[in-house]
């Protein structure tokens, strides 16, 4: 269940942000993830839900999951883009190259991003 | 009265702790020691593969093993009969070990009282894929007891790993068949070093070593 990690990192990072715009609170925090993240939704909103719940400057804020798709890069031809679209029917995560059909291929996984904050800053 | 801002962050969740793995990574490299990272599912047989290690490694090294674990000190305690420093890091519910947890503990100790580290992660074969622990190589070690499909079901892990270790290869052909985990192992990424063996018997240990870019001096 790295969900809570992945929650108290994300709620560490915006502490870090809401310091140093020297805001009231957050709105809304929006993240991207693609499917090799493993993320169940729920649980991560459980545990933001726990991590937040007496943090005065995260009242009421909002954990937005945008999801998107999958990216690869070969290592066999340099291919960089969404995995095989007939899927893998050997593995249970797909990141087959589109191309040369090789599995050698990187899976890029910096793709669990804070997109963005929504401040509410003093005027 | 109040404003709202929107801020365009675009940075990774796991900046920080890939940041503090990095450095930690670097640091062992400019003081010529080796971090090896064991992940692998609960009852794989880490624990005893690391025994196996510190038996054959201690004669000629200082090794440091750091055990992570919910709770517990008993693998900790179990390689340590061998003549190697452990230290036992329990997470409490966390199923992962992170760079921050290796950091605390590196900070206790003198980094130049060892040559070699190892951590043995959580036993898990999702969560510890994506929390680097600044390790030089990553080593994923699964059993040929978990089952036939447990590469087919878990490749993730093995993306970010140098090592493929199939255990209890002691036990091929009594039921269990560790061709078609070294098969899957080896089809996820070109150039995975894929071993068998058996924690239980000794088998495969010194390639293990050996793939690990470990030499140890033959005896005069």
């Amino acid at each position: 269940m790295h969900e809570f990690s992945l929650a108290s990192a994300i709620v560490e990072q915006v502490k870090e942000i809401i310091e140093e715009h020297k805001a009231i609170r957050v709105k809304k925090i929006s993240i991207s993830a693609g499917p090799y993240e493993l993320i169940i939704p729920d649980l991560l909103q459980d545990s933001f839900k726990i991590i937040t719940d007496e943090l005065e400057k995260f009242r009421e804020s909002v954990l937005e999951l945008i999801r998107k798709p999958a990216r690869i890069t070969c290592l066999e031809c340099d291919y960089n883009g969404e995995p095989d679209s007939e899927g893998d029917e050997e593995f249970a995560f797909n990141f087959k190259c589109p191309e040369c059909g090789s599995r050698d291929t990187h899976i890029d996984r910096s793709y669990l991003t804070i997109e963005s904050v929504d401040l509410e800053l003093p005027s | 009265m109040s404003q709202e801002k929107k801020i365009s962050v675009r940075e990774t969740v796991y900046k920080k702790n890939d940041d503090l793995a990095e450095e930690i990574r670097k640091n062992m490299k400019n003081k010529g020691k080796l971090f090896f990272n064991i992940m692998g599912s609960i009852g794989a047989g880490k624990t005893l593969l690391l025994e196996n290690l510190a038996v054959k490694l201690s004669t000629h090294y200082r090794v440091f093993v750091i055990n992570g674990d919910i709770a517990t000190t008993i693998d900790a305690d179990r390689i340590a009969k061998h003549g190697v420093k452990t230290v036992q890091i329990n997470t409490g519910g966390g199923c992962h070990l992170n760079a921050n947890l290796i950091a605390k503990e590196l900070e206790k100790i003198n980094i130049d009282d060892f040559d070699i580290f190892f951590t043995e992660n959580v036993g898990n074969l999702i969560c510890p894929a994506a929390w680097d622990v600044g390790a030089q190589m990553n080593i994923v070690v699964v059993s040929i007891t978990e089952g036939e499909y447990v590469v087919k079901k878990h490749p993730i892990i093995f993306k970010d790993a140098e090592i493929a270790i199939i255990n209890k290869c002691d036990l091929d052909g009594l039921g269990f068949d560790s061709q078609v985990l070294e098969e899957d192992a080896s089809k996820i990424k070109s150039g995975m070093k894929v071993i068998c063996t058996s924690a239980k018997t000794g088998q495969g240990i010194d390639d293990f070593i050996e793939a690990l870019g470990i030499e140890i001096p033959r005896d005069e």
